[in-house]
């Protein structure tokens, strides 16, 4: 169906399909001007690959616009790098621009890679820092620990740059306390003896140090690479914070301080405390302390009225009653007891009675038997007696005197 | 009691610094909750563990950032 009545004029107006514009695109790109040449340019977006593969773009600022290529290294060609490719060199790349034709996407595909100028710098700092280190300026043991409530603040910065202004920014609202600027120039040659100079003024001076400075190519924060200033923030008795530049930048001074900040306004933020923070723990201490007394009041309260519900009149009478059952009970028992005791009592004294009654000496008195005393002794034996003595004879019903006119012994009769 | 009364002393007077006085409230606090003191002298912490805090929120809120430069002695 001709729609669009293309059919009139062929090769005009044909509708190509993605794949045929991918072809042509390809095709125009496998050009001799783009192949086997050196371009140079800023490394932006590195990204190195667990593959080993690096992956980064070719950047230049060209009369204020951005232009870019991006770019990939295969693994067998970055391990050939003899440096560590970093954002914001200034670098030479020899390769070709390969298009990968299903996404119509280009790429310089790159075999050397190297660094323009400043490779002498970078050889530098390596240099430096094998030597630092086996110095021991690195080494942990030499690491002060920074005050919790830091009262003077010491800052070595340029006066007119970022940093110095963001480091206030966030101390004035976190914790604000007193700055001490030491200024400094943080770029080009004088920069290092100014650093190391400023650092060296503020030591003594104040409870931390912190040094820093805004984002910057390597070139530009070259200084904080330099022994000068390495060996003043060593040296320094003072605690120093290194604060330079962004999160990816690293400089020798990170090493040698006690503390390394990825940026001035992070160095800002963990020097000093929030007092945000600081009142509402205060707060709850507050809660806690009131709590605490509040609880202890309350708990001598309660055993008061503990000790109030004992000693209740009731529970008085209560023992108080009790203990006249008790007295009632004992008194019942004890005259029971008493009662029986008696009783007992009567009935022995009878049974006693009936016994000493069986052996009264009187009864036989009462049959005829007398008694006879001699000398107010009771005379048993005939023997006893003699003729002419005076005796008394006691009978049932009284008692007489006599006189012995004769005796006969029974044995002799 | 005397060593109670100077360091009550060196609190009012922001000798004691802002972490000290915490640690020193945190003390007050734990004695309370555990009863390790008597009646009265929990009333009396308090009353300190409130001045203390009082102090410290005082330190707080007039804190004022105060910039000074240094010279550049002879740089420039």
């Amino acid at each position: 169906m001709d729609w669009f009545g293309l059919e009139d004029n062929p090769g005009e107006q044909k509708i190509k399909s993605v794949s045929e514009i991918s072809a042509i695109i390809k095709k125009r790109l496998d050009d001799d001007s783009l192949h086997g040449i050196w371009i140079e340019g800023e490394l932006t977006n590195f990204r190195p690959h667990t593959s080993g593969h690096f992956y980064f773009s070719l950047t230049e600022s060209f009369q204020g616009r951005d232009y870019l290529v991006n770019c990939a290294m295969w693994r067998s060609s970055a391990r050939e790098v003899g440096f560590k490719p970093e954002n914001g060199m200034q670098v030479r790349a020899y390769g070709s621009i390969e298009v990968y034709e299903p996404h119509g996407k280009y790429q310089f595909i790159i075999k050397e890679l190297s660094v323009v100028g400043e490779g002498d710098k970078y050889l530098l700092v390596a240099k430096w820092k094998k030597q630092f280190a086996a110095e021991g300026l690195f080494n942990e043991e030499f690491k002060k620990n920074l005050p919790a409530f830091p009262q003077r603040i010491g800052v070595v910065s340029s006066p007119s740059g970022a940093a110095r202004r963001d480091i206030e920014n966030v101390i004035s609202r976190r914790y604000p306390v007193e700055i001490v600027l030491s200024p400094a120039t943080v770029q080009g040659d004088n920069a290092p003896s100014e650093i190391a100079a400023a650092i060296r003024r503020l030591d003594g001076l104040v409870d931390l140090i912190i040094v820093g400075r805004g984002g910057g190519s390597f070139e530009d924060l070259f200084p904080f690479n330099h022994p000068e200033v390495v060996r003043a923030v060593f040296e320094c008795k003072t605690p120093v914070v290194s604060a330079v530049g962004h999160e990816i930048d690293y400089t020798l001074v990170d090493f040698a301080a006690d503390l390394r900040a990825p940026t001035p306004s992070a160095a800002a933020e963990i020097v000093v405390p929030d007092k945000k923070q600081l009142l509402n723990q205060l707060k709850s201490h507050e809660k806690a302390l009131e709590d605490s007394i509040n609880d202890r009041i309350l708990r001598e309260m309660e055993l008061l009225e503990y000790f109030r519900t004992r000693m209740h009149p009731r529970r008085f009478e209560q023992a108080i009653n009790e203990q006249f059952e008790r007295l009632d009970d004992l008194f019942g028992r004890l005259s029971h007891a008493i009662t029986g005791n008696i009783e007992r009592e009567r009935m022995t004294v009878d049974l006693l009675r009936a016994s000493l009654g069986a052996s009264d000496p009187k009864k036989p008195l009462e049959r005829g038997y007398c008694i006879i005393k001699k000398d107010s002794s009771v005379v048993r034996s005939v023997t006893e007696l003699f003729r002419n003595d005076n005796v008394e004879i006691i009978m049932n019903d009284g008692e007489c005197t006599a006189i012995i006119e004769g005796v006969k012994n029974g044995n002799d009769i | 009691m005397m060593e109670n009364a100077q360091r009550l002393l060196k609190v009012l007077k922001m000798e004691m610094t802002y972490e000290e006085q915490i640690e020193e409230l945190k003390g007050i606090i734990e004695k309370i909750e555990k009863r390790e003191a008597g009646l009265e002298e929990s009333l009396i912490l308090y009353k300190r563990g409130m001045d203390i805090l009082r102090n410290c929120e005082k330190y707080l809120e007039d804190a004022e950032l105060k910039v000074t430069e240094l010279q550049d002695s002879g740089m420039q």
